[in-house]
């Protein structure tokens, strides 16, 4: 009886592995093909055998930084981080402020706020931007890269369900306590709240940032000019014989980020999980 | 007694009341009025450049009349917010206390109202860049607004004749039915293949003979943090005619294939699928396997001594748990998936198939919505097209949403 259970497990944590492993590669051969890519001699993809380049050199990613002519991509760098950190800072900002009134205040807006919001994302996002975009347009507002930060921040506050559940987690008498010893409000959230809060404040930062970084939609309407274009909507007009450009121009972005998700990974799993429990 | 100060904040107050009503007057006589005639009549004079005449322009004409009874809202609640001052002030000089000092009628404002002064620029944003497009672009899908009339030429009202258009006139019905079935399916199966994968994968790194869980855990958080649209980019790369995919079928001897070509319906629908569980199953792995960690363990000690057996476990215990707390996440995701612009717009965008108006057999409604407002100017009946959609996900997801416990419930652990 027992041997059999061994061998069964035996096959079980074979089988696990077996699984484990075509699930790593389905996830990681694509990026892998990438990364290759842009580390091929030439661009063209039908120069290349199949899912490898024929030969291997940094001439794409020199090429990528000084042939500005056609493709300028630090000039669209340039645009993006600008737009990003701006968004990032200002979003976030509103994001927590929201979500922490929603979280420790019981006011006579409050429900019919939080039903409005569920009601607001129900809408087609397009809905909104064919008439942010209207509105753009009629007041000269396009061709601005401040009004993509504009468009981000203010966006922002809809998204506070995941940071108001982890201040829903906050035990409530740490500010009882703060109330007894007189302290007021805006003293109870820069001096007891923020600090317990890193977590969510790295999680609502990353995912700030990581949004209009890799937004493309927006970016695309509301950007004409190329040289105000962002990373994603430049990369998007690369074709095939350009390939190893774009190969190069995308892991060049994709590695921050990544970097950024693995190295904050600890807390993007808790502003995840904790979020989602309390909705 | 000390005398109160001259300036205080009751007299302040009584500089700022007049002022506000006063203001308000001034901006319906000079241009109020005039604005929300202007929404009712959507102009009235057609430019005409020929003969030097300058029209009205009936988008602004809406959005000025919006903007005129929005400020007029606002003003009717700092009415009723005065009003109630006033009393609370009355009340105070009959027993004769003293008015506060601005200083503290401020910081004891910044306590007492913590949250006025916390929403306002969030609820100020929300208000301007959400709620004034969508009601601008519902109030749109009652008008004759795109194709060919656009300004300088007059919009009209015309109630619901885009709804007719869209339920009963032939081309634009077929598209329409043939759309909707092929969205509501999509957003089954992808919801149901996200979650059912990124549940198995969590369950198979919950494992207790599966070792370095970190490591496994690092390959599908890679393609998470990948950004979305270089994905779509690589995969539509990765599927094209010069791409790896069809050098093998070529270099076997076989003609190459148009996997997302203008006839590939069915390869490219596939494709879609793939494409977004390989960029969703991670979210929903890292969601389940935050989940799983919250499972008592005593459950499954209690039930395998009850004599259930692995897969009984797993249906009884697993899964009724993991489904309950992610009821809301669940729901999100299905609404996502219903609206899930990116997988077809990249890897298909811009394609237009005989029998479609102005889309393609994998377009969902929301890629035939940019179809038909952003490239080809129809706004109104892309206008109507959102409210259709909105009422198909609201109506699905407000009746689950709240009534599941999350939202009922939210207070329960504090």
């Amino acid at each position: 009886m027992k041997k059999h259970i061994t061998v069964r497990g035996a096959a079980d944590a074979v089988l696990a592995y077996a699984i484990l492993i075509a699930a790593a590669f389905v996830f990681f051969f694509p990026v892998l093909w990438l990364i290759l890519a842009s580390f091929s001699s030439t661009g063209s993809i039908y120069d290349f055998k199949g899912f490898f380049p024929s030969g291997y050199s940094l001439e794409t990613f020199k090429k990528l930084f000084t042939d500005t002519a056609m493709y300028d991509y630090p000039s669209w760098l340039k645009n993006t981080l600008f737009v990003s950190s701006l968004s990032c800072v200002i979003g976030t900002v509103l994001v927590i402020l929201t979500a922490y009134t929603m979280s420790r205040f019981r006011f006579r807006m409050r429900k019919p706020m939080m039903k409005t919001t569920l009601v607001l994302s129900m809408f087609p996002s397009f809905m909104g931007m064919t008439a942010v975009y209207l509105i753009m347009v009629n007041f000269g507002l396009i061709n601005k890269l401040l009004s993509l930060v504009l468009i981000y921040s203010a966006g922002a506050p809809m998204g506070y369900l995941v940071q108001k559940g982890y201040f829903d987690t906050i035990n409530n008498s740490i500010y009882e306590a703060a109330k007894i010893d007189g302290a007021s409000n805006p003293v109870v959230f820069t001096r007891i709240t923020l600090p317990l809060s890193t977590p969510i404040l790295v999680y609502t930062a990353l995912t700030s940032f990581a949004w209009p970084w890799s937004d493309f939609i927006l970016p695309n309407m509301l950007l004409k000019n190329r040289d105000l274009w962002t990373v994603a909507v430049g990369l998007t007009h690369m074709g095939e014989t350009e390939f190893s450009r774009f190969a190069a121009g995308a892991i060049f972005i994709a590695v921050p980020i990544v970097i950024l998700y693995f190295a904050l990974s600890r807390f993007l799993v808790a502003g995840v999980s904790d979020g989602a429990i309390k909705g | 007694m000390e005398k109160a100060k001259f300036i205080n904040s009751r007299t302040i107050k009584l500089l700022i009341y007049p002022a506000v009503i006063i203001a308000y007057a001034v901006f319906m006589i000079r241009s109020g009025i005039s604005d929300i005639r202007g929404f009712f009549t959507l102009g009235e004079v057609e430019g005409d450049a020929w003969l030097g005449i300058e029209g009205d322009d009936s988008v602004i004409l809406m959005l000025k009349g919006i903007l005129a009874f929005i400020i007029t809202a606002a003003f009717i609640a700092f009415l009723v917010a005065v009003i109630r001052d006033i009393k609370t002030n009355i009340a105070e000089l009959r027993l004769g206390t003293a008015p506060d000092s601005l200083g503290t009628a401020a910081s004891r404002f910044m306590d007492k109202k913590f949250y006025v002064v916390a929403l306002f620029l969030p609820v100020a944003g929300v208000l301007i860049f959400n709620i004034l497009p969508i009601i601008f672009m519902t109030l749109i899908a009652f008008t004759n607004y795109g194709g060919d009339i656009v300004p300088p030429k007059l919009i009209d009202w015309i109630g619901f004749d885009n709804f007719k258009k869209i339920l009963v006139l032939s081309e634009l019905k077929a598209t329409f039915v043939k759309i909707l079935g092929w969205n509501i399916l999509w957003a089954v199966l992808s919801t149901a293949i996200n979650y059912f994968g990124g549940l198995f994968l969590a369950l198979l790194l919950n494992k207790k003979c599966v070792k370095g869980k970190t490591f496994w855990r690092a390959f599908p958080i890679i393609a998470y943090a990948v950004p979305g649209f270089i994905t779509f980019l690589g995969f539509k790369f990765m599927f094209s005619y010069g791409g790896p995919i069809n050098y093998y079928i070529t270099r076997a001897g076989a003609n190459a294939v148009g996997f997302l070509d203008i006839d590939a319906a069915w390869t490219a629908r596939l494709i879609g699928l793939g494409v977004n569980a390989w960029i969703s199953i991670p979210t929903s792995m890292l969601l389940a396997t935050g989940m799983l960690s919250n499972i008592n363990p005593e459950l499954y000690e209690a039930a395998s001594l009850d004599g259930a057996g692995k897969w009984k476990q797993f249906v009884k215990l697993t899964l009724p748990f993991v489904i309950f707390s992610t009821t809301p996440t669940l729901i999100t995701s299905f609404v996502g998936n219903f609206n899930n612009f990116g997988v077809f717009y990249f890897l298909r965008g811009g394609m237009y198939i005989d029998g479609y108006f102005l889309a393609s057999d994998t377009d969902l409604l929301i890629n035939w919505l940019y179809n038909l407002s952003i490239e080809n100017n129809y706004y109104a009946i892309g206008a109507a097209i959102s409210l259709i959609i909105f009422l198909i996900t609201s109506v699905f997801s407000l009746m689950t949403y709240v009534k599941s416990d999350a939202f009922r419930k939210e207070d329960t652990y504090r």
